[in-house]
């Protein structure tokens, strides 16, 4: 409903307000213009009487109603709240000819017919042209001229809906300068950039001292603290601990409600990214565990799956209740930033053997736990952890079913989505037969997230023998990881083959929206027994591998790291991982 | 064409002469005549844009447009759209402020 008059556009009247164009002569708002009122801060534009006016509604004597019309064609002022009463339109419709309106406190036309603004082109420039004489009364220019110069000039302070100040690129004050020069430090040296590039190291690594067989907790820590998500949150202050304090301090005094294990990882981060190369203690962040995961608080060693699951229950846990977002669906990761990063969905297809009527479920996870099956093929060679020649395997053993002893990754992946079928004494209730039968047992992979966790089981705690042990057999593990084959859609694909599924548009935002591409960051390692083992972390930052051991960061060479012994694997999506060239110098 | 502009309205047939001013009306006019309506309008408008409220009611009426299209939304729909989050969502200290302003004002216009 708008035309272009000259380019500009403009919208077309309404039928009434044509109607009245057409009854009342070639200048219908003439006698408005001496009504115009323009209050110099802001140069707004009312319509009054008397410059002193107190309008008030005709009809119920309401002066301080929002909305206040009066009818261009008798003068009279009308409230206009279409909830309650609108006596505008009462009047509009009790007398015709009488629709349109203009309001007092605004000086726009309005159709009480229409319910809606409408525009009329010499309205306006009678407003517009009150406003530029009064901008021209009050501006210390003279003569006649005045008005040419300042319509054609730039626009004078009044005329101005809002004050505004002019832009001016920022520059720091004394104190700024001071503070800046006190607490900061050069990202890059220009002047030494050429040497810089291959003795320094990269940000964000600092060792993190032992407090007392807290290897398990630095190794994750040291993990999380270069997943690139969440790295990218709390350092882009997504979680200000100042800011979250003063909010729960306010609310509720207690210690309790003060315990943010996300205000404690900000503190992490800020301390770890400073540019302080000197070790630092996580104290308070082990303390802000014991009080949240009171069971594992003790100076023994504990699992550190056990203790990433915990932390990424307790930031979950806070977050929640500061947002309330309860309601999302679990595992799209609207609720904290742990899921947003971690959380992906697992289906489970189960499928009755007898009757082939297959249920599915769908459950959010944030990490993927794998068995160690014992060694495939009947070579029996052992493939032992400092075996450094293991990698090179990889090239033949392309194929899963080409067995050669080695575990890898990829194997284990496999069997997790491999169909399994239950056993005689685990008979699944199937909805068709209803009763027990022999199902088929299929994991998939729905949704994945964006950095996707492999806890290899190495621990085994057997109830019944009341014994546990630990299995040491390597696990090879590649660099660079697709996930495609374990998503559902290729699951199902291999199942059936190619049919048209008609869950098919359930699947599609599972996959499309991301790729499947992964890129391993982190290796969180365990060497020695179940009782008496150490946790070291290999971090990969711009393509340089780095041991982090508890208070020691050391830059070592990529096969270390595929001839470890892998517990836990980091690998975040190749979109979200930044490869920083190999030249740093190089501007 | 009526010069009705210049006349005032005929009075109403309903007005009640006898009837008391309510005392939100005394206050009412008082700050109109005294000009200080005007400068609390101006105040809170400064204040609800600096707070981003403004924006956020923009985004509102943007997204109801978008969704019933450019010519089927009058001012009354989105007045009645944004009226009651926009009353709910002002923020606490601009409504803190704006108080304090009125208070001040009728003590000084007591006396």
């Amino acid at each position: 409903m708008s035309s272009k008059i000259n380019g500009h556009v403009s919208p077309q009247p309404c039928p009434h307000l044509l109607v009245f164009r057409s009854r009342n002569g070639p200048k219908p708002f003439r006698a408005l213009q001496d009504c115009i009122r323009v209050k110099p801060p802001g140069g707004r534009a009312a319509i009054r009487r008397e410059p002193t006016e107190v309008p008030r509604c005709g009809t119920c004597e309401e002066s301080s109603r929002s909305r206040l019309y009066a009818c261009v064609a008798c003068a009279a002022v009308f409230c206009h709240a279409p909830l309650l009463h609108s006596h505008a339109s009462d009047h509009s419709l009790s007398i015709p000819g009488h629709e349109i309106a203009v309001d007092v406190d605004r000086a726009e036309l309005f159709c009480c017919a229409c319910g809606d603004q409408v525009y009329d082109r010499d309205f306006d420039a009678a407003v517009v042209l009150a406003q530029t004489v009064n901008a021209t009364a009050t501006t210390s220019t003279s003569g006649s001229t005045a008005m040419q110069c300042s319509v054609a000039g730039s626009q004078p302070e009044n005329l101005r809906k809002r004050r505004r100040v002019d832009y001016r690129p920022w520059e720091p004050d004394s104190g700024e300068h001071i503070s800046r020069g006190n607490q900061s430090i050069p990202l890059l040296d220009a002047a030494n950039a050429s040497l810089v590039s291959s003795t320094q190291q990269p940000w964000g690594l600092r060792g993190l001292n032992n407090l007392g067989n807290t290897c398990f907790m630095n190794s994750i820590l040291q993990a999380l603290l270069h997943t690139p998500p969440l790295r990218n949150y709390f350092l882009g202050d997504r979680h200000n601990r100042y800011y979250c304090q003063q909010k729960n301090g306010a609310i509720n005094g207690t210690k309790n409600s003060r315990l943010c294990l996300a205000c404690d990882m900000d503190a992490l981060f800020s301390a770890v990214f400073s540019g302080d190369r000197t070790p630092y203690s996580p104290a308070k962040f082990l303390y802000s565990w014991w009080q949240h995961a009171a069971n594992l608080a003790s100076y023994e060693q504990q699992d550190a799956h056990e203790f990433f699951i915990s932390m990424l229950e307790g930031i979950h846990e806070k977050v929640e209740k500061d947002k309330r977002k309860s309601q999302s669906p679990a595992g799209s990761g609207d609720c904290c930033i742990a899921h947003r990063v971690f959380s992906g969905i697992l289906r489970s297809d189960v499928m009755c053997m007898v009757c082939g009527f297959t249920s599915t479920t769908y459950d959010p996870c944030v990490d993927i736990s794998l068995d160690l099956e014992p060694n495939q093929g009947g070579s029996g060679k052992s493939s032992s952890a400092k075996s450094l020649n293991s990698f090179n395997v990889e090239a033949d053993c392309m194929r899963p079913n080409q067995n050669c002893g080695i575990s890898t990754l990829k194997g284990c992946l496999e069997r997790f989505t491999r169909a399994e079928k239950l056993g005689s004494d685990q008979k699944l209730f199937c909805q068709k037969c209803q009763v027990r039968q022999e199902s088929l047992k299929q994991m998939s992979i729905r949704k994945l997230p964006l950095v996707s966790c492999f806890h290899v089981k190495r621990f085994e705690h057997s109830s019944i023998r009341k014994m546990s042990r630990k299995v040491d057999r390597y696990l090879q593990f590649p660099f660079s990881l697709d996930m495609a084959p374990y998503l559902s859609s290729s699951i199902l694909r291999s199942r059936f083959g190619n049919r048209i599924f008609p869950f098919d548009g359930d699947e599609q935002d599972a996959s499309n929206d991301l790729s499947t591409e992964f890129e391993l960051f982190a290796v969180v390692t365990h060497s020695g027994r179940l009782d008496a083992g150490h946790y070291v972390t290999y971090l990969r930052l711009s393509n340089q591998w780095y041991k982090c051991e508890d208070a020691w960061i050391t830059q070592v060479n990529e096969s270390i790291v595929r001839a470890a012994q892998g517990y836990m694997m980091f690998y975040v999506q190749k979109v979200l991982y930044y490869k920083e060239s190999e030249n740093q110098g190089t501007s | 064409m009526k010069h009705s502009v210049n006349r005032p309205p005929t009075p109403d047939a309903a007005e009640d002469q006898g009837k008391e001013p309510t005392l939100q009306e005394i206050i009412n006019v008082k700050l109109i005549e005294s000009g200080e309506k005007e400068r609390l309008m101006e105040l809170l408008r400064e204040r609800l844009i600096d707070c981003g409220w403004k924006d956020e009611m923009k985004a509102l009426c943007r997204a109801h447009v978008k969704k019933k299209g450019r010519n089927n939304v009058t001012v009354d729909d989105l007045v009645h759209l944004i009226t009651p989050k926009g009353r709910a969502s002002v923020p606490d200290s601009v409504k803190a402020e704006l108080l304090q302003r009125i208070r001040t004002f009728l003590m000084s216009a007591a006396l």
